[in-house]
């Protein structure tokens, strides 16, 4: 014994209730009753008639139980190493704490200051010429955007 | 509930296409109505353009318009019961030509076939049929 389902209503036929209609291009429709096979014939859309199950369906009726739908899907987040730097190199460089931070940066500091000293120790004649003509091609450019500006 | 003036299509390949209830058989059992699986006399009202150039027809034979032959109703408008309680009911009325001695006279049946034929007897139209419901 098979429980058919109303092609209209969405309801249960059970057997010897209803008819069934086999249309000309050999698809097959069930009715419940004549009401459902009556509106189904006059073309009604049952999306629009309030009693029928798709429409309980689309305007959500009566569907307090299914709210269990709502899975948010969360996605994971893996941390992963790259070419240059492994895995335990990133966590390494991110749980330094501060302090040792800022001793890498002061002796980044001096190291650099250290280096630039030797730099001008060892030539102090052709930066200077340099250094004005930096100077020199700095201002032409502010000039011109001077004069530009004006306008 | 076809009788006298109903009009059937014809879903076999004999060439006709529409026919006209003549004369229901065994009608004192139907009250004069002939429903799915019931033999009817028939006229051919409407038949498919016969080629005029000779018999190329191998396989079928040609009806021509005016033929008085016999058909099995096939698919009717009427719902018909199932032993099952259910109502079955198609869209249009259908039949399928028959010779004096109930044998098919085409060879292939396009279309939709009602399954009350096999409890009526008409099991080898029911084997060729596409589909039968």
């Amino acid at each position: 014994m098979k429980v058919e389902i109303d092609v209209f209503s969405g309801y249960r036929i059970y057997p010897s209730k209803g008819r069934l209609f086999v249309r000309g291009d050999s698809k097959i429709f069930r009715f419940g009753a004549s009401k459902n096979q009556s509106l189904f014939l006059q073309r009604k859309n049952p999306r629009k008639i309030a009693w029928t199950q798709v429409y309980r369906r689309m305007h959500k009726k009566g569907v307090t139980e299914e709210v269990a739908k709502k899975r948010s899907r969360k996605t994971v987040k893996h941390q992963r190493g790259i070419v240059g730097a492994d895995l335990a190199a990133i966590a390494a460089k991110r749980n330094q704490t501060s302090q040792v931070r800022t001793q890498q940066r002061l002796a980044a500091i001096t190291k650099a200051k250290a280096e630039k000293k030797e730099k001008e120790s060892k030539k102090p004649k052709p930066q200077r010429t340099q250094a004005s003509a930096t100077t020199a091609r700095n201002i032409s450019k502010q000039q011109a955007k001077g004069g530009r500006g004006g306008r | 509930m076809i009788g006298l003036k109903g009009t059937l299509n014809v879903i076999d390949n004999s060439g006709a296409l529409l026919v006209e209830c003549v004369n229901v058989l065994k009608n004192k059992v139907n009250n004069g109505w002939g429903s799915v699986g019931d033999e009817i006399v028939c006229v051919v009202k409407r038949a498919r353009p016969v080629p005029a150039s000779a018999q190329l027809s191998a396989a079928a034979l040609k009806v021509r318009r005016g033929d008085v032959r016999r058909a099995v109703i096939v698919r009717t408008k009427k719902p018909v019961r199932r032993p099952d309680g259910r109502w079955v009911r198609f869209d249009d009325n259908a039949a399928i030509l028959l010779n004096n001695k109930r044998e098919m006279l085409g060879t292939r049946i396009g279309g939709v076939v009602s399954a009350d034929l096999r409890m009526k007897g008409w099991g080898k139209i029911v084997s060729l049929a596409p589909k039968v419901i």
